[in-house]
């Protein structure tokens, strides 16, 4: 009952943290040089057909008024339209933003699958092989640009022994995608149980989650770390130690006791690579939400630029709604 | 030094104990300098010094903990006849916490934050007594209830921050004493509670001993503390034991001039405090040829400070380690 009433009190105060987000970006896009009825006509245009195309689409109007519709608008439900892909925003974001979180979730899955282990094996061994190993590797994920591994991973696995098909999307062209359920093109071929499609997607998938995988999980190794060789050295662990509970038993205490920081550095991961995946989508031709932004932010289109902010704003504040939640259930001490 | 050991019935033995701790720039600071201890089965044993002193070591010490860097230097440990320090990790943690048990003194900070109170004690019955989950659940209930914790059924399922520093101290207790243990080691277990609570949870803590039947090495810096229960007290001074003695000897007749300036302490009289504390210690460190406690001695001679004094019998069953015990009243 008391969690019931504090979602819905957080889910209350999203409201006035949208409203922020929305003012601060609307501000900023439209602090972005670059004039949209010139893209869209073409340098050649006349300029009365600009003024006319720049008046129609409310630009010549102050800027508080523009907001004010923009406001109106969003409250509707409705992101505007990208004049480069004519379609409405959300619907354009729909589409998008599934590719990217299939893309992330298991991007970030695979890197705590390398992240957390190693990492906790390297707070247990002072020294040794597994130590020097887990130091080097998250000095090497934090050094090196994601974009770059994906170029050689691309070289090594596409060019050099094509074990991969080509870097170009989520499925071949010639293979119809299933239909769409969940959003992910692995999981919903997999329901639809499509064997060519989920082979296609699958084979896809492979690089671009290798790629955010590999680099994602040096912050998680070193989160984890760290945090479980402070709760190993910790007063409670002692004590466990003292009272002859079994080593394995209180490696557990230890590694639960860590748990809430890793949970933290993995959330904060997976809302920055909403936007921050948008180089490797690039590199794969993802078609995915960030890239969809970045188009926008090139070519002065300035809808999908605040949609985009606007629904990573929203998932972002979901993900940190989970978090808390899972604090809830971690740890006694945070119930009050 | 304390003579031949009978045979049999001591639970645990420490002889000629040296823990160093080595430092890489300085001399090796030895923590414990040749300690002898002998204590018998079921008996209670009050080890009183100020911090500082090495006791908390000694207690680690005797558990084969020697916090790192520190190692045993010289001499050994017997608990049980056997050297938990020189056993395996997995054979020392099946005799800690069932026949050698810890009471902590800060138990709010050293019990698990995210496990229920009770399934900590459940959890010492369920890996060192064998019993299925059900079983130690219901071990651990009983133990709350043993330990006078109110409303024990609610109780089990508290998280240790939900606690008062009493009650969490009775957990402890409850932790300690569950498998009956042979010897439990008490190291300032109460120092950080109330004066009543102090004498409540001391209180549960000695019948709760006695009904078990263990022997009880108890470490505080409140000599006073002692004096109820314990049958012999021994006094550590940086390092060494400088004097033991059964508890009505020790009261009545104490040997060491540290001794008494730890009973003059609690004294009400303000000249006997006086007379026997110092009003400045001497500068520079204490000398390494002399008495460890020259320092701080209102006795000193010129030889205390040229000649370390060994312990040595003043009666039966009580030993001083000074040039010239006190041998009169105090």
């Amino acid at each position: 009952m008391r969690i019931l009433r504090y979602i819905g009190r957080r889910i209350l105060f999203v409201i006035p943290q949208l409203f922020g987000i929305i003012l601060v970006s609307f501000f900023l896009v439209k602090l972005i040089p670059g004039d949209p009825a010139v893209m869209m006509l073409g340098p050649t245009a006349s300029a009365k057909s600009l003024m006319e195309l720049r008046d129609r689409m409310g630009f010549t109007k102050p800027l508080l008024t523009q907001l004010m519709h923009y406001l109106h608008d969003v409250v509707r439900g409705d992101l505007g339209t990208s004049w480069q892909t004519t379609q409405p925003v959300t619907e354009d974001l729909f589409q998008r933003f599934p590719a990217t979180l299939e893309l992330i979730s298991f991007g970030l899955l695979l890197a705590i699958l390398i992240g957390f282990p190693l990492g906790v094996a390297a707070a247990r061994l002072k020294r040794g092989p597994i130590r020097k190993f887990a130091d080097y590797y998250g000095l090497l994920a934090g050094a090196m640009p994601d974009f770059w591994l994906a170029l050689v991973l691309i070289y090594v696995f596409y060019t050099t022994l094509n074990w991969i098909p080509a870097p170009l999307g989520r499925i071949d062209m010639a293979v119809l995608p299933p239909e769409i359920i969940t959003g992910s093109m692995v999981i919903d071929s997999l329901i639809a149980g499509d064997m060519d499609a989920l082979w296609s997607s699958f084979g896809h998938l492979v690089l671009p989650v290798l790629t955010l995988g590999l680099i994602n999980a040096g912050p998680i190794l070193k989160m984890t770390q760290s945090t479980v060789e402070r709760t190993l050295d910790s007063d409670f662990v002692r004590y466990a130690d003292m009272c002859g509970l079994p080593r394995r038993v209180v490696l557990r205490q230890a590694v639960r006791a860590a748990l809430p920081s890793i949970i933290t550095i993995v959330s904060v991961l997976y809302g920055f690579l909403i936007g921050g995946a948008v180089l490797v989508e690039i590199v794969f031709s993802w078609g995915g939400a960030g890239q969809y932004a970045v188009q926008g932010v090139l070519n002065a289109d300035l809808n999908p630029v605040l949609g985009f902010v606007v629904f990573s704003a929203v998932l972002s504040l979901i993900i940190y709604l989970l978090v808390d939640l899972l604090y809830f259930a971690l740890d006694p001490r945070t119930r009050a | 030094m304390t003579g031949v050991p009978a045979a049999g019935s001591a639970i645990l033995e420490v002889s000629d104990l040296w823990v160093g701790f080595p430092s890489y720039r300085e001399q090796t600071l030895h923590a414990l300098k040749g300690i002898d201890l002998r204590i018998e089965a079921g008996e209670m044993i009050g080890l009183v010094g100020e911090s500082g002193s090495g006791k908390t070591t000694l207690a680690r010490a005797i558990m084969g903990l020697v916090p790192p860097p520190g190692v045993i230097e010289r001499g050994r440990v017997l608990f049980n006849g056997r050297d938990l320090s020189a056993q395996s990790d997995a054979a020392r943690r099946s005799v800690l916490g069932r026949e050698l048990t810890m009471v902590i003194p800060n138990p709010r900070a050293e019990l698990n934050p995210v496990l229920s109170v009770g399934r900590q004690i459940s959890n010492i019955a369920f890996y060192h007594l064998g019993v299925s989950r059900q079983e130690a659940d219901r071990i651990a209930l009983d133990m709350l209830r043993a330990v006078h914790i109110p409303d024990p059924e609610r109780r089990f399922n508290a998280y240790p921050h939900e606690l008062s520093g009493g009650m969490a101290q009775r957990v402890v207790i409850a932790i300690a004493l569950v498998c009956s243990p042979r010897l439990v080691i008490s190291d300032d277990a109460t120092s950080g509670l109330d004066v009543t609570v102090q004498a409540q949870v001391l209180d549960l803590l000695q019948t709760m001993v006695r009904e078990k039947g263990a022997a009880t090495l108890f470490i505080t810096r409140d000599i006073a503390i002692t004096a109820h229960f314990c049958s012999r007290i021994a006094i550590i001074y940086a390092g060494e034991v400088v004097e033991i003695a059964d508890r009505r000897r020790f009261f009545a007749r104490p040997g060491h001039p540290y001794s008494i300036m730890l009973l003059a302490a609690f004294s009400h009289n303000p000249a006997l405090r006086a007379r026997w504390t110092r009003a400045e210690e001497i500068a520079g460190a204490t000398p390494s040829t002399g008495c460890a406690f020259a320092s701080r001695c209102v006795r000193r001679q010129t030889r205390c400070l040229n000649e370390a004094p060994s312990l040595r019998p003043l009666a039966s069953g009580h030993a001083v380690r000074c040039h010239f015990p006190v041998e009169a009243q105090a």
